[in-house]
């Protein structure tokens, strides 16, 4: 019995642990979506930009780290920037199906500029955390993720206030909510959508990095954990800051939990397909999420 | 040369060939088709036949995103539907090709029909990341139902028999192939002069206007749905003879965005866009693979670098054409159409 | 504005179907076209990069030397990544237009799908895959595995367990971990046959996906049967995953990795996880005191001395040279099938000690069943023993 309930303990501390990252991915995600209603098809590849670009500052260049980690950041914002200026603003007022395509396609662009530039075999990524798993009681778990959570966490915090009481983030919720009002209240929307997808390649870093170091190297295969974002934000709630964190952090959960119980049943895979019936049941019950807005169609 | 319309019957308007001459240049066309197959090489047929079946494929998406307006992702998992079940009709009961392909492409028709159930309920957006779960979930079935599917192993497709006759090289399959595709281009152009086609239409432009004005949104929905994967499921078929051996590596999400990238630089709600898009898409690998390859026989050590840019280059058509012509290469053939047909007299 | 982005789009398109078009003319008398088929781009490109570059060094170094026989050498190469659909495509344009003498293949999935291909029109294919489902000329008369076969591998690692048991009071019991796709399959059957010949307890099985970020809930339910030892058959971009769950667990398993997952980066990947883990080499690892490591250094250093370079680059070069000699003995009988004698009549051949000495029969397109193993201790990696299973024309095919 006791073993059974450490059992269940463990994967829970995982799935929260691994839900975390999804969470900071997925922040990124919310907070373009937020800002500007764009949806970002290739959440996926902003991750991986950030693992590369934090590799090659730490180990490739061999910059002393509070050196190496502000240049990424950096990078990462001037990405941001780029992409919302070249690619995103031409494209305002077109329909959501263009806007999505376009996402795969600098998604692409992203992922075969890294290709060419830094090659596709798997890079050790630095020690940044150590490894010694610390316990929880009978529970192991690693610092790396025990970060991750915490950063998460901090985030959700940070955005939240900032959402809420400070005048950037006020702009940005009337923003999304209706840009010609916006705009005739004088706030800046160009800025706006600059900021957040610099914000959000920002978050998108620090998700790299993490899931960079949770395993040990970085190559393309981190781009493809960017797809589990959706059931997350549709859990979530597509425009909710705290329906990501909460979102990430359940989908974690469900996901262990589906593959500690049914893996055995079903013999295999089942952890990887589980966030998307997961997904397919809220969509089909409760498409908002747990906190996201009711849009309201008007006709 | 035809300057302006002067039509006094209401069949006359609705004429898919307005004179004689695009019926002339269709009925060229056939005859050179017909002739290719003697003259080109494996690896050119290759590429015909793929582009066949993605026009198909392309067809029946653009049905269902271009013409009423439901945005699917899930577009790959219709086509592996569509070439499993082809495969496991032939291989398993016997069923002989002109009768599986249709009965797989049947199959897929359910299969998106209930696929697109959610679409009653979402809408955009949502219904993009409803149909991303579904070709999550539609690929994870294949790989593990190894029982019927061979899991990853691979299901070997056995060669259609046609009068004990074995259409197995690409120059017999190219027959098969071109035979289906010019049905399906006509059949898509003429469902959008009938009642359900010029509902799909309203549909895509303004929903609720459509439903006061009496379409019924949950049929005409769920038709799209099914009649978008029953071309999938033909192109799925097809695919199937094409390759002969099937592995779940052939129906990614890349596969789902190659398409979606084919309607779009082709141009939504047009059949002529999706054919173009298809052509487009399927060359374009193509000519970079000829360019990586004699560019690294010059320079070897090239090869590395030009071989991922395919990915930079796929990429950047996407994004070039959404910002420089969204309507696609159709508006860019349409300008160029028109501006030949009244030479020199444009005005 | 239109107008002129028109006009520089149809000008690039143009300029590379022009490039497309600049192929080599001299489809001469002295010239061996060889295919290349690598994923760059796809899910493999980890291995794919190094394998691909030394497969263009070895080509480049040959012709410096000489070329074979007379003749230059030219590798046509295709990135296809890792969709066997574009494998055919290219396949065909190597049998068509390039007149290719033999294919450097590359995965499982595109190895099975030119299986008929292959056969029909006589090429001989040196695949990156190691399945043991193409050791059997009978079944692949075409098909040479570039490398001891995976089911071999997994027999290597039974042996291994019943070599190295010392507990007299009950049998040892062994789990399988592999990844969810045709190549961390192939050897499963071969293994559970095996492991029942060799009376040890198969406890479980775990499946990983093919792309692994955390390896928490399979690992819990592995622990649950106590296994003493654990196959691992995935590439080594995942491998680290599946050892520091384990050691962050505790579990107290001995790991044992297949050639694909286990090279010079497992240590650095993996950290402290990676202590005391077995790993079955195919070739040696970069540096290592063997002959032909100089050349290759020699060439790494003039042509690119600041990339990187592991296993799957010493395979890359491997396969070339076997292939060059290959072609080397078939003389003026340069046909798909004077190859694939040339091929079955290697005997011992020494690759200058990048991998065992390769042997491919007629019967029997293993090209070896010894191997050596090493332990990762301090970070670095030990041989530790030399092994080796039977050639049971039993298990040929398997």
């Amino acid at each position: 019995m006791i073993d059974h309930l450490v059992f269940v303990l463990q994967l829970l501390i995982t799935g929260i642990a691994v839900g975390s990252v999804y969470a900071l991915m997925s922040l990124g995600f919310v907070l373009i979506f937020k800002a500007s209603s764009v949806v970002n098809f290739g959440p996926g590849e902003l991750v991986l930009f950030g693992a590369y670009v934090s590799w090659a500052t730490i180990l490739q260049m061999h910059l002393p780290l509070y050196i190496a980690f502000p240049l990424t950041l950096v990078t990462s914002i001037a990405l941001g920037l780029i992409i919302e200026r070249g690619v995103l603003r031409p494209l305002i007022g077109e329909s959501i199906i263009s806007v999505i395509m376009v996402t795969f396609g600098f998604a692409s662009v992203i992922r075969g500029v890294l290709n060419m530039v830094w090659g596709s075999d798997t890079r050790p990524f630095p020690a940044l955390f150590s490894s010694e798993p610390f316990h929880l009681g009978p529970v192991p778990v690693s610092p790396v993720h025990l970060w991750s959570f915490v950063i998460a966490l901090l985030l959700l915090g940070t955005f939240s206030l900032f959402f809420k009481y400070s005048l950037t983030g006020m702009a940005m919720r009337a923003t999304a909510d209706n840009q010609q009002v916006a705009l005739s209240l004088g706030i800046s929307v160009k800025g706006i959508f600059a900021l957040s997808w610099g914000i959000a390649t920002v978050v998108s870093t620090l998700g790299g990095i993490i899931l960079a170091s949770v395993r040990g190297g970085v190559d393309f295969s981190l781009a493809d954990l960017g797809l589990k974002v959706f059931p997350v934000v549709i859990l979530g709630g597509l425009d909710s800051v705290m329906g990501a964190i909460v979102g990430g952090v359940l989908i974690g959960v469900l996901e262990n939990l589906s593959g500690g119980y049914l893996d055995p049943v079903f013999g295999g895979g089942v952890k990887e397909v589980a966030p998307f019936v997961i997904l397919v049941l809220i969509l089909m019950v409760r498409p908002y999420g747990l906190f996201g807005k009711v849009g309201i169609e008007r006709v | 040369m035809t300057c302006g319309g002067f039509r006094v019957r209401y069949r006359d308007d609705e004429r898919i060939f307005d004179t004689h001459l695009p019926m002339a240049g269709l009925m060229c066309l056939l005859c050179i088709l017909g002739a290719i197959p003697f003259y080109a090489s494996t690896y050119w047929l290759d590429v015909l036949n793929r582009i066949g079946i993605a026009i198909i494929g392309a067809i029946g998406l653009n049905i269902l995103i271009g013409f009423t307006g439901q945005i699917s992702i899930g577009h790959a998992a219709f086509l592996a539907v569509g070439a499993y079940t082809t495969a496991v009709l032939e291989a398993r009961l016997g069923l002989p090709f002109y009768l599986a392909i249709p009965a797989a492409a049947l199959v897929t028709a359910s299969f998106g029909l209930l696929f697109g159930l959610p679409s009653l309920r979402l809408k955009g957006l949502y219904l993009a990341i409803a149909t991303l779960a579904a070709h999550f979930i539609t690929t994870y079935v294949i790989i593990h139902w190894e029982g019927m599917t061979g899991g990853v192993l691979g299901l070997q497709v056995p060669a259609p028999m046609l009068f004990g006759l074995a259409l197995d090289s690409d120059a017999r399959i190219f027959y098969v192939i071109f035979a289906c595709v010019f049905p399906a281009a006509f059949f898509a152009k003429n469902l959008f002069r009938t009642k359900v086609g010029r509902a799909f239409i309203a549909i895509r432009d303004r929903e609720v206007a459509a439903q006061v004005i009496g379409v019924s949104l949950f049929t005409h929905k769920l038709l799209a749905f099914s009649i978008s994967s029953f071309y999938a499921g033909i192109a799925g078929g097809l695919m199937a003879h094409h390759s002969r051996i099937l592995f779940s590596d052939a129906f990614t999400l890349l596969v789902a965005i190659d398409y979606l990238a084919m309607i779009i630089i082709g141009g939504m709600g047009s059949i002529l866009g999706s054919i173009f898009g298809a052509i487009f898409m399927t060359l374009l690998p193509e000519i970079l693979k000829l360019a990586a390859t004699s560019l690294s026989g010059v320079y070897p050590q090239s090869f590395g670098l030009i071989a991922s840019s395919r990915d930079v280059i796929f990429g950047l058509a996407i994004i070039t054409f959404l910002i420089f012509e969204p309507a696609g290469l159709a508006r860019i053939w349409s300008r160029v159409h028109t501006y030949w047909r009244l030479w020199p007299y444009a005005y | 504005m239109y107008r002129k982005s028109l006009v520089y789009v149809c000008s690039l398109v143009l300029t590379l179907v022009g490039f497309g078009m600049l192929r080599p003319a001299v489809q001469a008398q002295g010239i061996i076209k060889l295919g290349n088929l690598v994923d760059l781009t796809g899910p493999t490109s980890d291995q794919g990069k190094d394998i691909s570059q030394g497969r263009i060094d070895a080509v480049q170094y040959l012709n410096q030397q000489g070329g074979i026989n007379g003749k230059k050498l030219e590798l046509v190469s295709v990135e296809y990544g890792f969709q066997p659909p574009r494998a055919v495509a290219a396949y065909k344009k190597f049998v068509e237009e390039d007149k290719v003498l033999l294919v450097l293949g590359y995965g499982t999935p595109d190895t099975e799908a030119l299986r008929p291909y292959i056969t029909k029109d006589k090429i001989p294919y040196l695949s990156g895959s190691y399945s043991g489902h193409l050791t059997d000329p009978r079944q692949t008369p075409y098909n040479f595995p570039g490398g001891i076969d995976y089911s071999s591998q997994i027999r290597i690692f039974l042996n291994y367990v019943k070599e190295t048991w010392t507990d007299s009071s009950r049998k040892p019991r062994v789990a399988f971990i592999y990844a969810d796709n045709a190549y961390g399959r192939a050897p499963i059957e071969a293994g559970r046959a095996y492991a029942k010949d060799l009376g040890l307890e198969l406890v479980d099985e775990q499946i990983i996906p093919t792309v692994l970020t955390d390896a928490t809930s399979q690992l819990l339910n592995m622990k649950k049967k106590t296994p003493d030892f654990a196959y691992i058959n995935t590439n080594t971009q995942w491998v680290p995953v599946v050892l520091k769950d384990s050691l962050k667990l505790g579990l107290k398993t001995t790991y044992v990795v297949n050639n694909y997952g286990f090279d010079e980066r497992t240590p650095s990947l993996a950290g402290d996880a990676a202590e005391d883990v077995i790993g079955i080499a195919d070739v040696a690892f970069w540096g290592d005191d063997v002959p032909g490591m100089k050349t290759l250094m020699d060439f790494h250093k003039e042509y690119h001395p600041n990339d990187t370079h592991n296993a799957p680059y010493m395979r890359g070069w491997l396969w070339v040279m076997v292939a060059a000699e290959a072609l080397k003995r078939s003389g003026d009988d340069l046909t798909g099938e004077g190859v694939k004698k040339a091929l079955e009549s290697l005997r011992d051949f020494d690759t200058w000690g990048l991998s065992q000495p390769f042997t491919y029969t007629a019967e029997d397109h293993r090209p070896t069943t010894k191997s050596k193993l090493y332990i990762i201790k301090g970070g670095k990696l030990v041989p530790t023993r030399d092994v080796e299973v039977p050639r049971n024309p039993a298990w040929l095919g398997k």
